[in-house]
């Protein structure tokens, strides 16, 4: 497996299970990221309240979460007075009223299954059509925008948005007329986790020379640093530990829907993605260590004679037992 | 670009095999004269027998320490004594990931030191990994051979710390050539 | 921030249970199986090396990434025609580090989808692992996955933690003897205060396999096998065993009872051809008392061991300190698939009371009865979340908030190393 699954495997299974035989359910489980999900049948075996809690809530409901969400899930959404307590959102899927043809069944599942992609994707939709109308602005007022450019300090920008999607780590948005940038920070707990994780954004760096991923976004690391679009926010930290991934999404990476979202899904588990291979690294580092050690244990061994096991024997005829 | 690589690889490989085979050398002669060890039981304390370079409590049994130094980041310190020897290797490390490799693979290896019977758990200051050869070693195992086992392991731990960056690089561009292809 | 909900993971030899805790069934349950292809040059055979060390070239890490492609649980079943199978566990006791290492990898990543940075972890460990075993789980987990916390149960007492939901346990003690049964082998573990006595485990080679077979076995005598296809005897039997049959207390009885009246016990089984899709109707008979029967009698299944379970538990009793033996035959516990059958629980009660009384009564009788026993009170619990008896357990105490402290942090194992998880501690107890 190289690349992270964007749903949840068990919302998934549940679910599947569930319509097809409905029985009580109390789960409660988790998501990359602090999301945490609560899957119960609180009034009848045959509705299930699927609820999630996920810790840049207040973010992400600044930049319409609460609009998309509604604008996919529909009626199945639960208003903000009725969602379960200590939770952010709650979906209520009527087992009984369900659609009929099993692909829209499974349409329906998928959808549920992306629950927190579904969330995560509100900032980034706003600022794709925030750049587009940027875009269209610019090409209306190419031509005076040249004389007043001096005034502007430069091109025009959409306001930069910021989730903090986990404890320390946040990711800023920002849309301009030719592109959107999307800039990680990221923190790395531990000294083998830096360097490795220094190893692999500097690929992310290199890997775009080639000619086949030419129309990727571009990616930019900065150590230390936080670069230049962030750089006059308050409280970033920098330090060894801290670095920032920068990457560069051009329109045609969100020019239709479909792209849009698996560019969206894609990038938001970019920190998962990252911190994946990093321990799978260091898990076939482990197996590497293993064989190499096995291998100079069998040298030293080599160092050992034989002992010829001698049987011993006492006067009247009986062997030892040695233990 | 990985053709280049390759060769640049390669060269310096040869480079370096022209003056590891001397370091090898002066180490396996060094080691070789320095495991003349002896049954010696501890001058200090009565019916005890230590190995006294780690004791370290009557300074007349220990020798003169030695070191073979290839440059300043590899080198091997070998300290003997009447009934025992300690020596300490010194691990190449280049940059930051070998540096970090290096510490992981000793760290895993000194995690073992249970089945390497020379091993020890932690090495001197200054060094990445040390052995200690006491007398019933050097009696119980051929003495030939336990040289071999330390030159065989200078040889390979270096190969292996380079193989395993080359490994993490290229891991890490199929990591991230994946990623961004899924990008349309 | 809340704390977010501990990982369990129970890998067993057979099955991995793994969820989150706090709930009271796992939510993935698999083959602790892993798929790994076969690295070109390889040339199989034994133990494969990982993919490049070994290799006379550097050349051949630049291939990069073969350690990916592999599958766990169910998906290594499906893709057993072009990967190679490997049981990373056997008898309970982690085997091959490389691989269980990967199979962790794929299961805290793909299937609990949680980044372990975030999570504390328990694992379960049999009964006698030893202490290294512990430390290279340690070093994985704090190593490679960057757990907050770890902690490493034994199963059995996680097994009386799963007890304490019955309705029949008074108070929650970690004194008692687990009857653990799954697929391969039956143990019985006395413990102690959450201790377990090692030197009086014992183990019965008769499990669920072989009761399947057994009811394979009963259905060809009677050749009622015949209309079964050959290729899902094994199925059906399997499912026999576990829809139709129960323990009987009387076995003589039983017999009479069927014979007297065969269509009232006598039930009918329709299954249906997994190629074709032929319908067809089976008897079940005897065997719906005589199967799980083998664990009482098992002279009737298998000629080389021939001690009946309630023995067996009494063996181990008597031979744990006698301080606690009263403790024991009070608590004793069962968990695992293998002991679900209807009334198994009382059956091994009736027995296991019938020997200790009759011991006592002869100790009295030899006393020329000028002694008076105040008796012995036995008690087999059986509960509602046996199946999962072990990963429920550890779901129970991970959502302890006592849990935090007496796992192992990431600080400490910074600052102790693997070494740390030789310690050990019990938690849960009464006190």
């Amino acid at each position: 497996m190289i690349l992270l699954e964007s749903h949840n495997t068990i919302i998934q299974d549940v679910l599947t299970d569930r319509f097809e035989r409905p029985s009580r359910a109390d789960i409660q489980f988790v998501d990359y990221d602090n999301v945490r999900f609560h899957l119960s049948t609180q009034e009848a075996k045959t509705v299930l309240l699927l609820s999630m809690s996920i810790q840049c809530w207040p973010d992400l409901a600044k930049y319409g979460a609460r609009e998309h969400l509604q604008e996919v899930y529909g009626s199945l959404l639960l208003g903000e007075g009725e969602t379960e307590p200590e939770y952010q959102v709650s979906i209520r899927i009527d087992l009984e009223a369900l659609p009929e043809g099993p692909e829209d069944r499974a349409e329906l599942i998928s959808k549920l299954s992306h629950l927190k992609s579904t969330t995560m994707s509100a900032p980034f939709l706003a600022a794709f059509s925030e750049q587009s109308s940027l875009q269209a602005n610019f090409k209306d007022a190419a031509g005076a925008q040249q004389s007043d450019l001096g005034g502007q300090g430069g091109e025009k920008k959409g306001d930069l948005k910021i989730i903090k999607y986990r404890e320390e780590e946040a990711i800023f948005i920002q849309a301009s007329h030719d592109r959107v940038t999307v800039i990680f920070s990221t923190v790395f707990k531990e000294e083998t986790d830096r360097v490795y994780g220094r190893v692999f954004l500097q690929e992310f760096v290199d890997a775009r020379r080639l000619q086949s991923l030419q129309s990727a976004p571009q990616v930019q690391y900065s150590n230390r640093e936080p670069p230049l679009e962030i750089r006059h926010l308050p409280g970033l930290k920098n330090g060894e530990d801290w670095g920032y991934v920068t990457f560069i999404l051009s329109p045609r990476h969100f020019s239709n829907p479909a792209t849009a979202q698996s560019a969206i899904n894609r990038i938001q588990l970019f920190r998962d993605y990252l911190h994946y291979h990093i321990k799978c690294s260091k898990a076939y580092m482990h197996s590497r260590m293993r064989h190499r050690v096995a291998e100079f244990l069998k040298v030293l061994n080599r160092a050992k004679p034989e002992v010829a096991v001698a049987e011993r024997k006492t006067a009247s005829g009986r062997t030892f037992r040695t233990r | 670009m990985l053709q280049l690589e390759r060769v640049r690889e390669e060269k310096q490989l040869m480079r370096q095999s022209n003056t590891l085979r001397p370091y090898l050398n002066a180490v396996r002669a060094t080691l070789t004269a320095a495991l003349t060890l002896e049954n010696f039981s501890s001058q200090v304390v009565e019916r005890h027998n230590k190995p006294e370079i780690e004791a370290a409590a009557s300074p007349e049994v220990l020798l003169h320490p030695l070191t073979v130094s290839r440059n300043e980041s590899e080198r091997v310190l070998i300290e003997p004594s009447v009934n025992s020897i300690r020596l300490s290797i010194a691990i190449k490390q280049a940059d930051e990931i070998e540096k970090i490799l290096c510490k992981k693979f000793t760290r895993f290896m000194m995690m073992r030191a249970e089945g390497f019977v020379i091993l020890r758990r932690k090495p001197i200051a200054g060094y990445d990994i040390s052995f200690l050869i006491t007398n019933f070693h050097a009696e119980s195992m051929l003495k030939h051979k336990l040289v071999d086992f330390i030159i065989q392991f200078m040889e390979d731990v270096d190969k292996e710390i380079s193989e395993m960056k080359l490994s993490l690089n290229a891991r890490a561009r199929i990591v991230a050539e994946s990623y961004l292809s899924t990008f349309a | 921030m809340s704390r977010q909900a501990p990982l369990v993971i129970d890998n067993g030899t057979g099955y991995t249970k793994m969820g989150f805790a706090g709930n009271s069934e796992p939510s993935f349950v698999f083959p602790t199986v892993i798929a790994t292809h076969q690295t070109a040059g390889a040339g199989g055979g034994g133990r494969a090396p990982p993919p490049v060390a070994g290799k006379p070239s550097h050349l051949a890490s630049k291939r990069g990434i073969e350690d990916l492609d592999f599958y766990i649980g169910d998906e290594a079943v499906v893709n057993s025609k072009t990967y190679d199978l490997h049981y990373p566990i056997k008898h309970g006791q982690i085997e091959n580090w490389d691989h269980m290492e990967r199979f962790w990898e794929q299961s805290i990543f793909k299937y609990l989808r949680a980044e372990p940075e975030d999570h504390y972890v328990l694992l379960t460990e049999p009964p006698l692992n030893p202490p290294e075993n512990r430390e290279n789980t340690a070093e994985i987990m704090f190593e490679s996955f960057n757990v907050q916390g770890l902690y490493i149960a034994v199963q059995a007492v996680l097994a009386l933690a799963a007890s304490w939901t019955s309705s029949k346990v008074a108070e929650r003690t970690l004194t008692g003897v687990v009857i653990d049964s799954g697929d391969g082998v039956t143990h019985t573990i006395p413990v102690a205060e959450g201790y377990v006595i090692g030197s009086s485990i014992k183990h019965v080679p008769i499990a669920g396999r072989d009761i399947t077979s057994f009811v394979q076995q009963l259905l060809r005598d009677r050749g009622d096998s015949a209309s079964i296809p050959p290729e899902d005897s094994m199925r059906v039997a399997e499912k026999i065993k576990e829809d139709y049959t129960y323990v009987c207390q009387d076995i003589v009885k039983e017999f009479k009872k069927y014979d007297a009246d065969p269509y009232k016990y006598f039930a009918r089984f329709s299954g249906e051809h997994s190629v074709t899709g032929r319908k067809y109707d089976i008897d079940v008979g005897y065997e719906r008392f005589l199967a799980p029967e083998i664990f009482f009698n098992p002279e009737i299944y298998s000629s080389d061991f021939l001690t009946p379970l309630p023995e067996v538990v009494d063996t181990v009793i008597q031979t744990s300190p006698i301080d606690v033996r009263r403790g024991l035959y009070k608590n004793i516990v069962l968990s695992g698939g293998s002991t679900m059958f209807k009334d198994f629980g009382k059956r091994l009660q009736r027995d296991v009371k019938n020997i200790v009384d009759g011991r006592i009564a002869g100790s009295e009788t030899r006393s020329g009865s000028l002694m008076k026993s105040s008796g012995v009170e036995v008690n087999v619990i059986s509960h509602k979340r046996q199946r999962y008896a072990v990963w429920y357990g550890g779901s129970l105490m991970a959502s302890t908030p006592e849990f935090f402290n007496v796992s192992h942090s990431r600080v400490d194992y910074e600052e102790y190393g693997p070494s740390l998880v030789r310690r050990f501690s019990v938690f849960g107890s009464s006190s």
